[in-house]
């Protein structure tokens, strides 16, 4: 299935809820195991609350490397591969149980580096 | 309640102008106050000022106070420059602006992405100061959004965004400083570790610096975490200036790194002050070093 962004959001992915929209698109079919282009002719403009929606959620339930092997974005320009490479490399932490205490722990740590 | 009177000094874009605008804030920030804004001591405003005092009015009247901005007291290289950058129009005096280097005074009460992106796209880098190709130029737009959109998905602040900015020939240097009235960054951090009791003794240096490294969030239920490192790798890569202030934290970012420290004074909000380099030549994206 091949997914032309401009189409269906116009010329700017910088907002979550236009993400959303793409990954309501597009997530059956992955978990499905089908092919996915995304198609990112004329859009210029890119921003991470998009693809942590767009494509940052898939990695919820769609393994990593399976969700390279099946999603595909095409036409996409340098400053936007940049965003959907962090936001995947992103996402795996973003899934895991958020532990406040070692969060905690790691700030305080750094706090006494910094007053010493 | 007794009128308040509130002498704007001059104010530059230095962190010692920050503390004096929050100063101001501390000293108005009440419910049902009544100020009068006295401009006789001020011989010029920075765009951040004018962000600033225009978003602290709109505070004074959301919290159901009265404020005037006393228009006699302003000299005429002040009052030229509030005329320039739209300020007077939006609060009183002058109907007319005219905006020679000055990119407008601008409020946002909520997100309106189109909005927004055009007026960065046309008031900002759009006026040709700064030669930037279109990929340049959709980048910058791209990461400044970020702010934007921080702000109104995390700061809830009531009264929206404010943002003001300036073309500086000689120095050529384009700025855009956005402040909000919210709850502040180390106040959003601290509350979303309230689950152990030692977050209440992080400071604010602490949490922004958190908060700025790949990846941190505070959101709950959605990913996060990559527009202020997103922000923060260009403004590094172009040795262009971040600055936020927030609370009583204060991080700066440019080409010889980052740091974060706690300041004095105390504001609830977050202020944003960016400086970029008008010369295309100078900038470079991530994935060409």
């Amino acid at each position: 299935m091949k997914l032309v962004i401009k189409d269906l959001i116009g010329p700017r992915c910088i907002i979550k809820e236009d993400g959303q929209k793409v990954f309501d698109a597009i997530h059956d079919l992955l978990k499905n195991g089908e092919n996915v282009i995304l198609d990112f002719s004329e859009v210029t403009q890119f921003a991470s609350p998009f693809f942590n929606f767009a494509i940052g959620q898939l990695l919820k339930d769609v393994d990593e490397a399976v969700l390279r092997r099946l999603l595909h974005c095409e036409k996409l320009n340098e400053t936007g591969k940049l965003v959907v490479e962090r936001v995947i490399e992103n996402a795996a932490k973003y899934h895991g149980n958020k532990d406040y205490r070692k969060i905690v722990d790691d700030i305080l740590e750094q706090q006494a580096k910094e007053a010493s | 309640m007794a009128q308040k009177i509130i002498r704007i000094p001059t104010l530059n874009d230095e962190p010692e102008d920050i503390q004096k605008l929050f100063k101001i804030w501390s000293q108005v920030n009440g419910y049902s106050e009544d100020v009068r804004f006295d401009f006789s001591l001020c011989r010029f405003l920075r765009p951040n000022a004018v962000a600033f005092l225009g978003g602290l009015a709109r505070l004074i009247k959301f919290r159901d106070g009265k404020f005037v901005f006393d228009w006699h007291t302003l000299n005429s290289a002040v009052m030229n420059s509030l005329v320039q950058n739209g300020f007077a129009s939006a609060f009183g005096p002058s109907s007319s602006t005219s905006s020679g280097h000055s990119i407008p005074y601008r409020e946002d009460l909520n997100r309106k992405p189109n909005s927004i992106i055009g007026y960065l796209e046309d008031y900002w880098l759009g006026r040709g100061w700064v030669h930037v190709s279109p990929r340049l130029r959709d980048a910058i737009i791209g990461r400044v959004w970020e702010i934007y959109n921080n702000a109104f998905e995390h700061s809830l602040s009531k009264i929206g965004v404010f943002s003001c900015g300036q073309h500086f020939a000689m120095r050529n240097e384009l700025i855009l400083s956005v402040v909000d009235f919210g709850q502040g960054i180390p106040a959003k951090v601290r509350a979303f570790l309230k689950s152990d009791p030692r977050a209440s003794q992080l400071t604010a240096a602490s949490c922004l610096r958190w908060a700025f490294q790949r990846g941190n969030t505070t959101k709950q239920d959605e990913p996060g975490g990559l527009g202020l490192d997103l922000l923060k790798e260009f403004i590094r890569i172009n040795h262009g200036k971040l600055e936020v202030y927030s609370n009583q934290g204060y991080a700066i970012v440019g080409s010889e790194g980052e740091r974060y420290e706690n300041r004095d004074i105390d504001f609830e909000g977050t202020l944003i002050h960016i400086t970029l380099r008008c010369d295309e030549n100078l900038y470079r994206f991530a994935d060409e070093l």
